[in-house]
């Protein structure tokens, strides 16, 4: 027999590390966010001034209302993107499958500094970009709009999260059953009517889910705008970033955070809300 | 059989596809190249070509630091994680667990939060408690970042095991130790490696958390930034190249050990 004493004892050895390296650090911003900050020291007395200087300034909601499209312009891209490479992979079969969809995933994982640099470099002056439109006479000569605006960040985000729209896209193929797909054939739809009116339909949830990976990920990067960005790449992780920087407004910057944080979990719940629409 | 639309379709897809991973796999490409070669005016000075970046490299005491203090931190933290996510794929499990929603949820915000929130947090955390930055809330960072991959690595392979395996175990007279110890344990020791190794392969390259919780110390990933900030040279696309390469044995590594399940670390 279990006394409620001994449960309880369990549960906190059990979960000691996660609530300590996690709720307690999230708890702490999220209270530093209803503090205030004066002269560079932090006055402890409850105060919602950091969510109303937010609110009421436009340099501030502007920022983030800027940041929410351009990450639904990353989302959309990634999408474009993603879900015709995911239905390509789909549709192979055996270990040239398996190939492509590692080389899809293994992007993952190479240094995120480094893919930047890389696009950087790509984008720029004598970048290979440049080197393309140039030599199939798009431009006349060598151009600087392809780096340091938000165009540049939009497309450099849309590279680097795509691996993570791809996938969740291609396990929502992969589990629509052959067998629907036949029917359909067999019921004398063609192969467009058959991907509209089913591949399509039942890919969709995990294509929403996609797509809002991307969003969140997106939605708290502060090295993409600063690399790519240049002085107008200012989204709200790169102002989150300042104000424990150079700023030094700890608290405004933590409930500029905790606004981030709300967001980025609607985001997630939504992503989990759509997975779970997932039919079959 | 394949209709003529469908043909099509395939031959666009797969031209998109070909044209979108060449750009995922041009940092590879351009940093090799850079670093074995100088490029001038477009045209690529075979002459220059040399390994001598790659000798360099080690007699950087800089370089060499960043790289002892990622070892150390993805040891360090990965082993810290897989142990976690035993006990607490284990306790999650077990019929009389308390809170085993929130307890989940928990274990996988830092992993589903834009990492600049984890970090925060982190960073605030150490501050109000007076812990000073460095390699420990490094640590720190990128165990709680990667605790969600192992935990979900291990709690799939447990529900996974048929229940009547440990009932049996009880039924021939074994202890609740004994149990885990010679029946559990070896049937969750390949998905806790599985785990480990992608978790190597995440810590290896974390750079977002890093920023906030590294203080004055530098891990590879941070030490790049700062050096590629003053300029390229050859020096580090050579060290670009090995930190490229080292990510791409592991995860290929990762993914050929995740293959018989299809499964990836998304979920």
């Amino acid at each position: 027999m279990q006394t409620r004493f001994l449960r309880i004892a369990l549960f906190l050895a059990a979960a000691a590390v996660p609530l300590v390296l996690i709720l307690v650090p999230i708890g702490s911003f999220l209270l530093l966010s209803l503090f205030r900050a004066e002269k560079h020291q932090i006055i402890h007395d409850f105060t919602l001034i950091n969510y109303v200087n937010f609110l009421g300034s436009w340099t501030y909601l502007g920022t983030f209302l800027g940041t929410l499209l351009l990450c639904l312009e990353v989302m959309a891209l990634s999408l474009i993107l993603g879900y015709p490479i995911a239905w390509f992979i789909w549709r192979q079969r055996g270990s040239r499958q398996y190939l492509l969809l590692l080389l899809a995933v293994v992007p993952l994982f190479m240094s995120y500094i480094v893919k930047l640099y890389t696009l950087r470099s790509m984008l720029g002056l004598n970048g290979l970009i440049n080197q393309i439109l140039l030599g199939i006479g798009i431009f006349q000569s060598p151009s600087r709009v392809l780096l340091f605006n938000q165009r540049a960040v939009l497309m450099t985000m849309a590279v680097i999260y795509l691996p993570f729209v791809i996938l969740p896209i291609f396990l929502a193929l992969e589990r629509i059953p052959r067998s629907l797909l036949h029917a359909s054939t067999d019921l004398g739809a063609g192969a467009w009517d058959t991907f509209r009116r089913v591949v399509l339909p039942l890919s969709l949830p995990g294509t929403i889910a996609g797509g809002l990976f991307a969003f969140v990920l997106a939605l708290g990067d502060f090295i993409t705008p600063q690399m790519v960005g240049g002085t107008t790449g200012f989204t709200i992780g790169r102002v989150i970033f300042s104000q424990f920087g150079l700023a030094y407004d700890w608290p405004f910057g933590a409930a500029m955070a905790s606004i981030l944080l709300a967001t980025a979990l609607a985001g997630i719940v939504a992503a989990g809300y759509a997975i779970t629409r997932q039919r079959v | 059989m394949q209709t003529l639309g469908e043909r099509r379709a395939e031959i666009a897809t797969g031209i998109l596809t070909a044209l979108v991973f060449s750009v995922l796999y041009a940092p590879v490409l351009i940093s090799v190249l850079f670093s074995l070669v100088e490029i001038r005016g477009g045209k690529i000075l075979w002459e220059t070509l040399s390994f001598e970046p790659y000798l360099t490299l080690w007699s950087n005491p800089s370089v060499l630091a960043a790289l002892s203090n990622t070892a150390i931190v993805a040891v360090v933290s990965v082993v810290i994680a897989s142990v976690l996510a035993v006990i607490l794929a284990l306790y999650t499990e077990w019929s009389g667990a308390l809170g085993r929603r929130f307890l989940e949820l928990i274990i996988y915000l830092p992993f589903l939060l834009p990492p600049i929130v984890t970090g925060l947090a982190l960073l605030v955390a150490s501050a109000q408690l007076g812990i000073n930055r460095g390699v420990a809330t490094i640590i720190a960072g990128h165990t709680v970042f990667v605790l969600a991959v192992a935990y979900r690595l291990v709690l799939t392979r447990l529900q996974a095991l048929p229940p009547s395996l440990v009932e049996a175990s009880f039924d021939l007279g074994a202890t609740g130790w004994q149990t885990l110890r010679y029946v559990l344990l070896p049937h969750l020791a390949s998905a806790v490696t599985t785990g480990a190794m992608l978790s190597l392969t995440l810590s290896f390259d974390e750079t977002l958390i890093s920023t906030f919780v590294a203080g004055d110390q530098m891990t590879l990933p941070l030490r790049l930034w700062a050096m590629m900030r003053v300029g390229f040279t050859p020096e580090i696309n050579a060290l670009v190249t090995l930190v490229l390469l080292v990510s791409i044995v592991l995860s290929v590594i990762t993914a050929w050990r995740l293959k018989p399940t299809g499964e990836t670390e998304e979920d």
